[in-house]
């Protein structure tokens, strides 16, 4: 078989081998060892003398290395500080006192609580799970829409993956090989405006049809 | 029961491992900050702290990999896996660790071993800077990582085993859990009351356990709940 037709059932073999639901890691791993070895399969060779061999190695080493996958970990660190805290509720409620009197108030206290989230951790973890148990009771306690409400907090749970400094930029940089402070640069516009975008739309869509967002009772502005 | 030892045993072993390793990101935070206020403020920049970066980071990166196969943190495509019983998911995980695993991770060590050794043999040091530090007690880490994934893997194999003879997969060592921050979250929250904490905690611990052990959620759907309790309530 020659190298690129290798190369293509190779190409094809991960995608049905990743669908299975065997850990990735060792899927990548498995896939690459068996076929470069037979890539680079030399007859009358020692079956341990196989050049795969040292490009297993020097991957390894290579990730090992990296400088731009090396601000991974310290910012999964960094989030997880943050999200043991536990300031989410306080936030939640202290915003929610600043913005009492928009419409949809608790929605917009969400998206924004979720977006501040994202300027903070950059990784999508508890704190959505966190912000669905804060945010959803109220919501729809106080009558809103379970479409608006469920929405506003996955919508808004996301944004952490957008808005700079998150962790899935950094892994596309370190595998595309670009400049992280470009594509952070690049990020910054999309992340806040599809914010703004967001708050409109609850906005819109509670003025329009204030039946979706009834206003809170005055005597409870808290959750 | 000689099963049930062995996996508790291979499991404390690279929790262990996993849990000491995890420390350098303690180190790696002071390194990178005090680094970064020498060179920008006091500019007096340390050539060999790059190399130090990477070290701490690669040896973090490698040696928490037992761990995370311990506690089936690995990423799973799991779109057609949770689909399944443990039964089938276990027999595709057997099939799967003696087609990939074991020689994906024998390959690891033996490669590494090769790779490390020769470092040794010349007292490698690192090129970045002129008078870099030596590389090959790094180098060493990744045989060494390779042998833990791999004894970690053989348990994996083993509990694969006793899933098919029994039809459950058998437990894993407590720790603490991501889901957990809920709790720390809400346990001395002013403005959540106490039932819907009791509620979200609870619901926070079924949706963390249906993804543990990757399979569908029948029910835990916590909030409809808790608003039919609300409403039966006068």
């Amino acid at each position: 078989m020659s190298d690129p037709s290798l190369g293509l059932v190779m190409l094809s073999l991960i995608v049905v081998a990743i669908m299975m639901g065997y850990p990735t890691a060792f899927t990548l791993m498995g896939l690459g060892m068996v076929f470069g070895y037979i890539a680079f399969w030399v007859p009358g060779a020692h079956w341990y003398d196989n050049r795969v061999f040292d490009l297993i190695a020097q991957r390894t080493y290579g990730v090992m290395t990296n400088d731009t996958l090396l601000s991974v970990p310290l910012f999964v660190f960094m989030g997880y500080i943050m999200e043991r805290a536990a300031l989410v509720d306080r936030m939640f409620h202290s915003v929610q006192l600043a913005f009492r009197r928009v419409p949809a108030s608790l929605a917009v206290t969400t998206l924004l609580v979720c977006a501040f989230w994202g300027i903070a951790s950059g990784i999508v973890g508890a704190v959505v799970v966190l912000m669905g148990v804060i945010a959803l009771r109220p919501m729809l306690k106080a009558g809103y829409d379970i479409k608006l409400a469920s929405g506003a907090i996955t919508a808004g749970g996301t944004l952490g993956i957008l808005i700079p400094p998150s962790v899935m930029l950094i892994v596309y940089a370190a595998v595309a090989g670009q400049s992280i402070v470009k594509l952070y640069a690049a990020a910054m516009l999309p992340g806040f405006f599809l914010t703004f975008l967001y708050l409109v739309y609850i906005l819109g869509w509670a003025i329009i049809n204030p039946k979706i967002a009834p206003k809170l009772p005055p005597d409870q502005v808290s959750p | 029961m000689i099963a049930s030892r062995l996996l508790r045993t291979v499991d404390q072993i690279s929790y262990w491992s996993g849990k000491t390793f995890a420390w350098l990101i303690l180190a790696l935070t002071f390194v990178v900050s005090i680094e970064v206020f020498k060179r920008y403020i006091l500019n007096a920049p340390t050539a060999w702290i790059f190399d130090l970066n990477n070290m701490l980071y690669g040896t973090l990166f490698m040696m928490c990999g037992a761990y995370t196969l311990a506690q089936a943190g690995h990423v799973r495509a799991d779109f057609v896996y949770i689909y399944m019983k443990p039964r089938g998911q276990a027999s595709l995980d057997l099939i799967l660790y003696f087609l990939f695993f074991i020689p994906c991770m024998l390959g690891l060590i033996y490669a590494g071993g090769g790779y490390a050794a020769d470092s040794w043999r010349i007292h490698e040091h690192s090129t970045v800077t002129a008078e870099g530090p030596p590389v090959y007690h790094f180098k060493t880490v990744i045989p060494v990582a390779g042998a833990l994934v791999m004894l970690q893997g053989l348990a994996e194999i083993v509990r694969c085993l006793v899933c098919l003879r029994t039809g459950a997969w058998p437990p894993r060592l407590e720790d603490v859990e991501e889901i957990d921050v809920i709790d720390t979250q809400l346990g001395h929250s002013q403005y959540v009351d106490e039932e819907s904490r009791r509620a979200a905690m609870e619901g926070a611990k079924a949706i963390d356990e249906a993804a543990r052990h990757r399979s569908v959620m029948e029910e835990g759907v916590v909030h409809e709940q808790a608003i039919r309790d609300d409403e039966k309530r006068p």
